[in-house]
C-alpha cells in the first residue's frame, strides 16, 4: 500500500520545465531518499506535495483517496504530512517548549487556539520528544539555541505533529559527522511508523540511511533501487560527474 | 511573559491612580479642557494598543488603523448630530444641518440607526470590524504581505478619506460632523459628562489591554508570533495563516474602533482629515517609541508623543514636524525595542525560566 | 410672424435699396422698430456709399444721435458732434441736446455684419478674410451679392476660403436661396467645419430638401464628436500616466532591487520641483535671457541635488536598518516629514510661482484634441526617462548588477558584487528620476511643500501593480491606471474614481500578489 502517489506531475515556471513527468510512489512506512544535482526538482516536488504550488498535469495522491492537488500547506499538515526546511526554521522569539506545543497534534482552528491544547498530554509529549532530540532547556529562547540544535527543534516540532509523511530537505547540512550519523540513525528508527521521504546531497548520510534512493534529473526520476545499483547507472555517472 | 505581566500590573496600577486622581484635583489645580486632553490620550493609547496587537504580535504593519478609528469615530460622530435634534442652525428636528444645507428630504438608510445609543456602540465595534474582516479576508487570503500589505491598507484609508471628503456620501463631506450638543442628555461641555468621558476612556483602555493580553497570552498568542518570525513554518504545522491574521486584524479593528468612539464626544468634531495616511503612520511611531510587542509601551508610546505634540505645537509650532521625523529615524535606528524594551535591556539578564517538564 | 416679416424684408431690400438714396435710409434710422432698422441697416451697407462704415460704426457705439432742435442726424463725440452725412461741424452738444439712435444687441450684430460686407472690397486680403468670418458669424442674406461679388474676383486663397465659408452660412441662413445652392453649401459646411457647425446643420433638419443631408451629416458628426470624446479622454488618461510614470518610476527601481520603500521619494519629487524654482528665480534677476533654458539647467541640477540626497538617505539610515523594510518604511518617513518642513521654513508654506517657457506654452490640436505643449512635453520626457533607465539597466555594468541583486541578492554577493555600492547607486538613481520628475511637474502641478504628497499613494498603486522592480511593469501600470482613472472619471466623478481604482487594486492583488509584471527570480520566503 502506497501512502504518496505522484503520476505523471508536470510543473512548469515560465517556461521553464521544474517537474517533468515525475512519477514516484511511497510505500507505508517506506524511508526513502531523493538525490540529484542542483535544479533537478526536489525543492519542487516538496512544494507539490505539501500544496505549496498546483501542478499543470498529473495527480497526487496522499493514502490514495486524499487529492492533495485540492489542498493549501495547512490542508496536507493536517492530514498528516511534515516538512521540514533545509534551513532550520523555528519561531525564534519563542521557547523550545512553546515551539513544540505549537506543534503537537490537535485541533488548529482559531478558536480551539484561544484555549489551548491539554495542559498534561502537552507536556508529557513535550518531555518525551526534548528527550528524543536530546535538548535539556524547554525555558530556552529558540533563537539562542545552535544551528544543530535548531535542526533537532525542528525535528521534534516535525515529530510532535504526528505525520504519517515526513518530507525532510537536507537535515544533515551544517551538522557535524556526529550528528549527522545520529540523524540518519533518528530517521531509520522513526522509519515503519511513519513514511519518511529525505532529499540529500551528502553521499555518505545516504549511504547510512541503508535504504531505497530515486535519482531526480530535470525534474525526472532517471534511476530507482538501492544505493549501489543507482550509483552504478551510467546515466546517473553521467549526470553526477558531467560529460 | 513574566515580564509582560509585571508592566502590565505597573501600568494599570498606574492609569488607576491616574483615574481616581484626576477628578478629585478637576476644577481645583486642573482645568477642565486638561481632563479633555488627558482623557484624548487615553483614547491614543488604545488605539496605540490595537495597533500593536497587529504589528507587535502577527506582523502586520497597517498604514491605515486611522481608518478603523475614525470609522468607529464617524459612528458615534452620527448619534450625536441626531442628539442635537432641533437645536441645529436650521432647527430641523428630523435632518442635520449638512443635510438640509444639502436640500436632502430624508434621511439616507445609514442613518436609520443612529438614533439608539446601544444600537451605536454596537456599531462602534461592528463597522469597522466588518471593513477589517472583509478587507483582510481579501488581503491575507491572497498572502499580500510585509510592505504590500501596508502600502494597500494605506489605500484603503485614502480611499476612504476621499469618499468621505464627497458630500454624496452623507456624512458631512469637507466639514465632517460636528456642533455636537450632549450625549444621553447631558452636555458635553458639562464637567461631569467630562469627566465620565475620561473614565469610560480609561476603562476602556485597561480592557483594551487586558484582552490584548489575553489574546497574545494564549495558545492563539504563540501561533501569531509564528506567524510573525515564521510565516511558511507555521503554514506547515497546519496553522491557516489566515485566519488567525484575519482574527486579530478584526479585533484590533474594533478596538480602535471603541477608542475613535470615546475620542469624538471628548474633541468635539470628526472630519474625513482623520483618514489622512499621515495620521496612521503617526499611530505607528507612538507603537514604536514606546516598544513593539510590549503592549503597555504601545500605550505609553503614545501618550508621551501626544502630549509632546501638545506642548510642542502650542510652543514651538514649526519644530514639531522636525521633531516628529527625527522620532522616526530614531527609533527605528537606535531604540528598535522602544522605550520598554530598552528598559527590560537594562535590567540583569533573565534567569532561565524553568518550565515544568 | 417675425420669420415671415423678416423674409418679406429680405426679398423687398433689393428694391427699396434702388428706390431710395442713402441720405433717405439713413434718415430713417432712428424710426421704426429694431427689425426695421435692422433692414436699413443692411441697405446702407449694401449701398456701396463710403460714408456707410463711419455711419454703421457710430450707430453700433451707440454715438448717432438726432438734434433735438432740427432733427439732423450727427455722431456725438463727447461734447462734439458732427453731421453724420455731410461730417461738417454741428457744434457743441450736450446729453439733453440730443436723441441717441437706440440699438439692441440683435442689431448690434447685424450691423457688425453690414461692416464686415464693407470689408469685403478692401485692398488687404486679411481685412478681406476677416469681413468674411464676421459675415459667418453673423450671417445675413442681404449679403449674399457682395459675398457672390467679392469671391468672383478673390485671389487670395485664405480669404477664398474664409469668403466660400461665409457664404455657404449665409446661403443656409436664406431658406428661399436655391435648393441646388444651399445643398452645395451644405456639404461645403460640413466638409469645412464639422463639429462648429452642429447647429446650423441641425437647423437644416426643417428644410424639406437638406433634411437627409442634414441628418446623415449630423449623426457623421455626432459619431466624431463621441470618438473626439474617446480621443480626448484617452489623451488625458495618458497624460496622467506619464505623470504617474514619472513619479513612480524611481520608486519602483529602489523597491525591486533594495527591496525598500522609500516614502521620502515623493517630497525628493517636491524637492526637484523646488530646484526649478531657485533656478528660474537666478534667471529671472541675473539673465533674464535664459528663461527658456531654465529647465533644462535644472535637469541636471535637480538630478544631482536629489540624487545626492538619496545616497545620504540610504547610507545614513536605509543600510542600517537591511533586511528590516517595515523599519525601513519608518525612517524614510521621517525624513520625508523632515524635507517637508525644511522647505517649509525655507520657501513658506505657499505655493510658489515656476512658469512655463514659450516653447511649453499654448497648445496644438490633433484631430481636433487640444494637446497642451507642456503635458506633451511631460509625456515625451517620461517616456525619455523611461528609455534611459532601460538603457542604464541593459546596458551598463551598474544595470547588470542591480539585475543580479534584484534576482539573487545572496548569489550576486557570492559573486563579487559588492552589493551594498548597487544599492547606494540604485538608490542615487532612483531619487536622481525623482528630481527629474519635479522639474518635470513643476510645470503643471502647485510648487508648494505638500507636491510630493499628492503623489504618493498613487505611484505606490503603481508600483503595487505593475510588479515591483520591473520598468516594463511600471510603465504599463502606469499608463492602465492614468486611463482607467479618467475612463471612470465621467462615470463617477473624480473622486469616487479614484476610490474605485483603489478598490480595483487592492483586489487585483488577490489574483496577482506580486503585480502584473512580477520580477523574476528565487523568491525569498520568511
Amino acid at each position: 500500500m502506497s501512502i504518496l502517489n505522484i503520476d505523471n506531475v508536470s510543473k512548469s515556471f515560465d517556461g521553464f520545465r521544474a517537474i517533468n513527468d515525475l512519477n514516484l510512489a511511497i510505500a507505508k512506512g517506506e524511508l526513502r531518499a531523493i538525490i540529484g544535482p542542483n535544479g533537478a526538482g526536489k525543492t519542487t516536488m516538496m512544494d507539490l506535495i505539501t500544496g505549496k504550488i498546483r501542478p499543470d498535469q498529473g495527480t497526487l495522491f496522499f493514502d490514495t483517496t486524499h487529492d492533495l492537488t485540492r489542498l493549501d500547506e495547512a490542508g496536507t499538515a493536517r492530514l498528516g504530512i511534515g516538512r521540514k526546511f533545509q534551513k532550520p526554521t523555528v519561531i525564534e522569539s519563542l521557547t523550545v517548549g512553546e515551539n513544540i506545543d505549537l506543534a503537537l497534534a490537535g485541533p488548529r482552528g482559531v478558536w480551539s487556539a484561544l484555549r489551548g491544547p491539554d495542559r498534561a498530554t502537552a507536556s508529557r509529549e513535550r518531555a518525551r520528544l526534548l528527550d528524543l532530540v536530546r535538548l535539556a532547556d524547554p525555558g530556552r529562547l529558540a533563537g539562542e539555541l545552535s544551528h544543530g540544535q535548531k535542526q533537532w527543534l525542528e525535528i521534534a516540532m516535525l515529530l510532535a505533529q504526528e505525520p504519517r509523511l515526513l518530507l525532510v530537505d537536507e537535515p544533515a547540512a551544517g551538522m557535524t559527522d556526529a550528528e549527522t550519523m545520529r540523524t540518519a540513525d533518528l530517521l531509520r528508527d522513526l522509519a515503519g511508523e511513519h513514511s519518511i521521504v529525505v532529499v540529500e546531497h551528502d553521499m555518505d548520510f545516504v549511504r547510512a540511511l541503508n535504504c531505497r534512493v530515486t535519482v531526480l534529473h530535470q525534474g525526472h526520476v532517471l534511476a530507482e533501487g538501492p544505493l549501489d545499483h543507482v550509483s552504478a547507472n551510467p546515466e546517473v555517472i553521467d549526470v553526477y560527474l558531467g560529460r | 511573559m513574566r515580564q509582560i505581566n509585571r508592566n502590565m500590573a505597573v501600568f494599570l496600577s498606574g492609569l488607576f491612580v491616574l483615574t481616581v486622581a484626576i477628578p478629585l484635583m478637576q476644577g481645583q489645580v486642573l482645568p477642565d479642557y486638561a481632563v479633555q486632553l488627558v482623557g484624548k490620550y487615553l483614547c491614543y493609547a488604545l488605539l496605540a494598543v490595537s495597533l500593536d496587537l497587529v504589528w507587535g504580535y502577527a506582523g502586520i504593519l497597517s498604514l491605515g488603523h486611522a481608518a478603523f478609528f475614525t470609522l468607529g469615530a464617524y459612528v458615534m460622530g452620527m448619534h450625536l448630530m441626531r442628539e442635537i435634534g432641533a437645536r441645529g442652525v436650521y432647527a430641523n428636528p428630523e435632518l442635520p444641518d449638512f443635510m438640509v444645507f444639502l436640500n436632502w428630504d430624508s434621511l439616507p438608510w445609514f442613518w436609520g440607526a443612529s438614533d439608539s445609543f446601544a444600537v451605536t456602540l454596537l456599531l462602534v465595534v461592528a463597522v469597522p470590524g466588518a471593513l477589517a474582516f472583509i478587507f483582510g479576508w481579501f488581503a491575507f487570503r491572497a498572502r499580500v504581505n510585509g510592505v504590500y500589505l501596508s502600502i494597500i491598507t494605506q489605500a484603503m484609508t485614502y480611499a476612504l478619506m476621499l469618499a468621505f471628503f464627497r458630500n454624496e456620501m452623507g456624512f458631512g463631506g469637507n466639514n465632517g460632523l460636528t456642533d455636537f450638543k450632549d450625549l444621553l442628555g447631558i452636555p458635553l461641555s458639562s464637567p461631569g459628562m467630562r469627566l465620565g468621558l475620561f473614565i469610560a476612556s480609561a476603562l476602556a483602555l485597561a480592557a483594551g489591554l487586558l484582552i490584548a493580553r489575553a489574546i497574545t497570552q494564549s495558545h492563539l498568542g504563540r501561533v501569531l508570533v509564528g506567524v510573525r518570525d515564521a510565516e511558511s513554518r507555521t503554514r506547515f504545522l497546519g496553522y491557516r495563516v489566515e485566519e488567525y491574521k484575519l482574527f486579530v486584524w478584526t479585533v484590533s479593528a474594533m478596538m480602535a474602533g471603541v477608542a475613535g468612539a470615546l475620542y469624538v464626544p471628548q474633541v468635539g468634531i470628526v472630519n474625513p482629515g482623520e483618514f489622512a495616511p499621515a495620521n496612521s503612520i503617526e499611530i505607528v511611531i507612538w507603537v514604536a517609541l514606546g516598544g513593539r510587542g510590549t503592549l503597555v509601551g504601545a500605550a505609553l508610546g503614545a501618550m508621551v508623543v501626544a502630549l509632546t505634540k501638545t506642548l510642542l505645537t502650542g510652543w514651538l509650532p514649526d519644530a514639531w514636524l522636525y521633531a516628529l521625523g527625527a522620532l522616526f529615524i530614531l527609533v527605528t535606528l537606535y531604540l528598535p525595542r522602544g522605550i520598554v524594551g530598552a528598559l527590560e535591556g537594562l535590567k540583569p539578564a533573565r534567569k532561565p525560566q524553568e518550565v515544568a517538564a | 410672424m417675425r420669420l415671415i416679416r423678416l423674409v418679406l424684408i429680405c426679398l423687398m431690400l433689393p428694391v427699396a435699396a434702388l428706390a431710395q438714396s442713402f441720405d433717405e435710409i439713413a434718415t430713417l434710422l432712428p424710426d421704426g422698430s429694431y427689425e426695421d432698422r435692422a433692414a436699413r441697416v443692411s441697405a446702407l451697407a449694401a449701398s456701396g456709399d463710403p460714408r456707410a462704415e463711419a455711419l454703421l460704426s457710430a450707430l453700433a457705439a451707440g454715438d448717432l444721435a438726432v438734434l433735438k432742435a432740427d432733427g439732423r442726424l450727427v455722431v456725438v463725440t463727447g461734447n462734439a458732434a458732427q453731421d453724420a452725412l455731410t461730417g461738417t461741424d454741428a457744434g457743441p452738444v450736450t446729453r439733453r441736446d440730443v436723441t441717441r439712435v437706440r440699438v439692441n444687441n440683435n442689431l448690434r450684430g447685424q450691423i457688425r455684419a453690414a461692416l464686415g460686407s464693407l470689408g469685403l472690397s478692401a485692398t488687404d486680403p486679411g481685412v478681406r478674410a476677416r469681413a468674411a468670418s464676421q459675415l459667418e458669424a453673423a450671417p445675413d442674406p442681404t449679403q449674399l451679392p457682395a459675398l457672390e461679388k467679392a469671391l468672383g474676383t478673390e485671389t487670395d486663397p485664405a480669404a477664398k476660403s474664409a469668403l466660400e465659408l461665409a457664404r455657404a452660412t449665409v446661403l443656409l441662413s436664406a431658406p428661399d436661396a436655391a435648393p441646388e445652392a444651399r445643398a452645395e453649401a451644405l456639404s461645403l459646411i460640413v466638409a469645412r467645419r464639422g463639429a462648429s457647425a452642429q447647429a446650423l446643420i441641425r437647423a437644416q433638419l426643417d428644410d424639406p430638401v437638406l433634411k437627409d443631408a442634414a441628418a446623415s451629416a449630423l449623426t457623421h458628426i455626432e459619431r466624431a464628436e463621441k470618438l473626439r470624446g474617446w480621443g480626448l479622454t484617452l489623451w488625458q488618461g495618458v497624460s496622467l500616466g506619464s505623470v504617474l510614470l514619472l513619479a513612480a518610476i524611481g520608486l519602483s527601481i529602489t523597491f525591486g532591487v533594495c527591496g525598500v520603500i522609500n516614502m521620502a521619494h515623493g517630497e525628493l519629487v517636491m524637492l526637484g520641483a523646488y530646484t526649478t524654482f531657485v533656478v528660474q528665480e537666478m534667471i529671472r534677476n541675473h539673465a533674464p535671457g535664459l528663461f527658456d533654458w531654465s529647465l533644462a539647467i535644472a535637469l541636471p541640477l535637480a538630478f544631482v541635488i536629489t540624487g545626492a540626497i538619496g545616497i545620504a538617505i540610504e547610507r545614513g539610515i536605509v543600510r542600517k536598518l537591511y533586511g528590516r523594510p517595515l523599519e525601513t518604511l519608518l525612517a524614510t518617513w521621517g525624513v520625508s516629514l523632515i524635507l517637508q518642513q525644511a522647505v517649509r521654513t525655507i520657501f513658506g508654506p505657499n505655493n510658489r510661482q515656476v512658469g512655463n517657457p514659450s516653447w511649453m506654452s499654448g497648445s496644438t490640436e490633433v484631430f481636433g484634441i487640444a494637446l497642451t505643449w507642456n503635458r506633451v512635453w511631460i509625456l515625451l520626457f517620461a517616456l525619455a526617462v523611461f528609455a534611459f533607465l532601460m538603457l542604464v539597466l541593459r546596458r551598463t555594468a551598474l544595470g547588470l548588477q542591480m539585475r543580479a541583486v534584484t534576482q539573487n541578492r545572496a548569489m550576486a554577493a557570492e559573486m563579487g558584487i559588492r552589493t551594498g555600492r548597487v544599492d547606494a547607486l540604485t538608490f542615487g538613481l532612483g531619487a536622481g528620476i525623482a528630481g527629474l520628475a519635479g522639474v518635470a511637474l513643476s510645470q503643471i502641478d502647485n510648487v508648494s511643500p505638500n507636491l510630493g504628497q499628492g503623489y504618493i499613494v498613487d505611484s505606490f498603486m503603481v508600483v503595487v501593480f505593475g510588479g515591483a522592480g520591473s520598468l516594463w511593469g511600471t510603465l504599463a501600470g502606469a499608463f492602465t491606471l492614468g486611463i482607467a482613472g479618467k475612463l471612470a472619471e465621467p462615470l463617477a466623478g473624480a473622486m469616487l474614481a479614484k476610490v474605485l481604482i483603489l478598490i480595483f487594486i487592492i483586489l487585483f492583488i488577490q489574483k496577482r500578489p506580486r503585480g502584473l509584471f512580477p520580477t523574476r527570480g528565487r523568491a525569498v520566503e520568511g
